[in-house]
């Protein structure tokens, strides 16, 4: 910036002496023409108030704990094998399972090989081998389209509860507690294939299905109704039907065209 | 006497989990509400401090004390919500969609100021909105937060110069959308 008289501040100079960040007294003292401007800004400025943020309850500090405390302790727990010795099998399954989807969704969605490529019969898998590929994709595609539709259940039910004081909140939170773990490696798996809409999904309902998952058996009207406002803020149901609907179209067998 | 920060993370670094609750519950709600105003959800507010805790937690043998805990708290918080709004905004442009506006645009109106209509106010909602992740968060710890340059600067990881350019555009930006509602003003 300029002090001299017959120089003008910067609009940057008018921003920075706004917030204090520059000292313009001086020239300010003396040009009419740059303190009506500042005065212009000023008034812009002081329009621009913060959204009012909504307070959150008195049990917002213990609320927070108790989701943290949640993840820390899977995360000591994870090299052990969490959870049960079943589910954890049943995630592994699950992972490897989704792993094959991405990659073969993956190669769908590339563009076709030239011509030679796919008239040279020696580069072709063998016709069992690709066969059992393609039985196993479908049954991946199921997988994570079960896990979308259960999930789907879950927040249906819990939108559709009327709140009132300690409704029986056992079985969503049973089955949230469930889906959770399985969620996980799904959404870690789905980025690491840069499977984005997947991961994106999973993304939103993992702290969804956390709260569930850790909310009382007994569960409170307004407790309830924070979650039930989650889910309808997120749109987390229209999303899953969505991104389900998508998956089982992919999972669909097509029917191969003879080769001639 | 309160124990204070640096005492408790002292104790959770020799692998007390009940200091860290402390820590938790003491600066959750301040967090929440930096969250908020910048990601301007009350569901993704919640999801900032989780995240910011966690990181926290794991990063803990990295705190010097060269700031206060608070300070490194605010600037993972910060952090974590422009992972957010990037994500989202790469991912499908979701920030600017109805149902986040309708959740800025609440009445922001106090006695001792200008009573807003409806159309600034949505009009403020839709410009902040229209900011970058770095410009928006910039913005609001600059207006809202009186936050100084030279420590924005250390949040987003740029240099002072590179900070008044982002707060600039941020302004300018700002003052473009807003010009219809303020001509009457200025």
């Amino acid at each position: 910036m300029s002090n001299a008289m017959n120089t003008h501040l910067s609009q940057e100079d008018f921003i920075l002496a706004y917030y204090r960040e520059l000292d313009a007294s001086a020239h300010l003292a003396g040009c009419e023409t740059c303190r009506e401007e500042l005065a212009r800004l000023s008034r812009v400025l002081d329009q621009v108030t913060p959204a009012e943020v909504p307070e959150p309850d008195d049990e917002y500090e213990s609320r927070v704990w108790n989701r943290v405390a949640w993840r820390l302790r899977s995360e000591k727990k994870r090299p052990r094998v969490n959870v049960t010795r079943w589910l954890a099998v049943a995630a592994m399954f699950a992972v490897a399972f989704v792993a094959g989807l991405l990659v073969n969704r993956r190669d769908t969605t590339r563009p076709e090989q030239p011509q030679i490529a796919q008239t040279t019969p020696p580069a072709a898998k063998p016709a069992a081998t690709k066969t059992t590929e393609q039985t196993r994709d479908r049954i991946l595609f199921v997988v994570v389209s079960d896990h979308f539709d259960s999930s789907e259940r879950v927040l249906v039910e819990l939108t559709n509860l009327t709140p009132q004081e300690n409704t029986d909140f056992s079985s969503s939170r049973a089955r949230a507690e469930e889906l959770l773990a399985s969620n996980r490696l799904y959404r870690r798996t789905a980025l690491d294939r840069g499977e984005e809409s997947v991961a994106t999904l999973l993304d939103e309902l993992e702290p969804v299905l956390m709260q569930i998952a850790h909310a009382p058996e007994d569960i409170s009207a307004d407790e309830l109704r924070r979650i039930q406002k989650r889910v309808e803020t997120k749109g987390l149901v229209f999303k899953l039907r969505v991104v389900r609907a998508d998956v089982r179209k992919t999972a669909t067998p097509q029917v191969q065209q003879p080769t001639i | 006497m309160e124990t204070t920060d640096n005492e408790l993370v002292e104790r959770v670094r020799g692998g007390e989990d009940d200091a860290f609750r402390i820590l938790v519950e003491r600066h959750s709600r301040p967090l929440y509400r930096a969250a908020y105003r910048i990601t301007s959800n009350a569901a993704d507010a919640d999801d900032v401090v989780q995240e910011a805790f966690l990181r926290a937690y794991r990063a803990m043998a990295s705190f010097d004390a060269r700031a206060t805990f608070a300070t490194w708290l605010h600037r993972i918080a910060i952090n974590c919500a422009l992972d957010l709004i990037d994500s989202r905004k790469r991912r499908d442009g979701r920030i600017a969609d109805g149902e986040d506006l309708a959740m800025i645009a609440s009445p922001a109106a106090t006695p001792d100021r200008v009573v807003l209509s409806s159309e600034m106010q949505r009009a403020i909602a839709t410009a902040m909105a229209g900011l970058t992740g770095n410009e928006r968060t910039a913005f609001v710890l600059r207006h809202f937060e009186g936050m100084p340059l030279e420590e924005i600067g250390e949040v987003l990881g740029t240099r002072l110069n590179a900070t008044k350019n982002t707060v600039f555009r941020a302004v300018k930006k700002l003052r473009q959308h807003l010009q219809p509602f303020t001509g009457s003003l200025v």
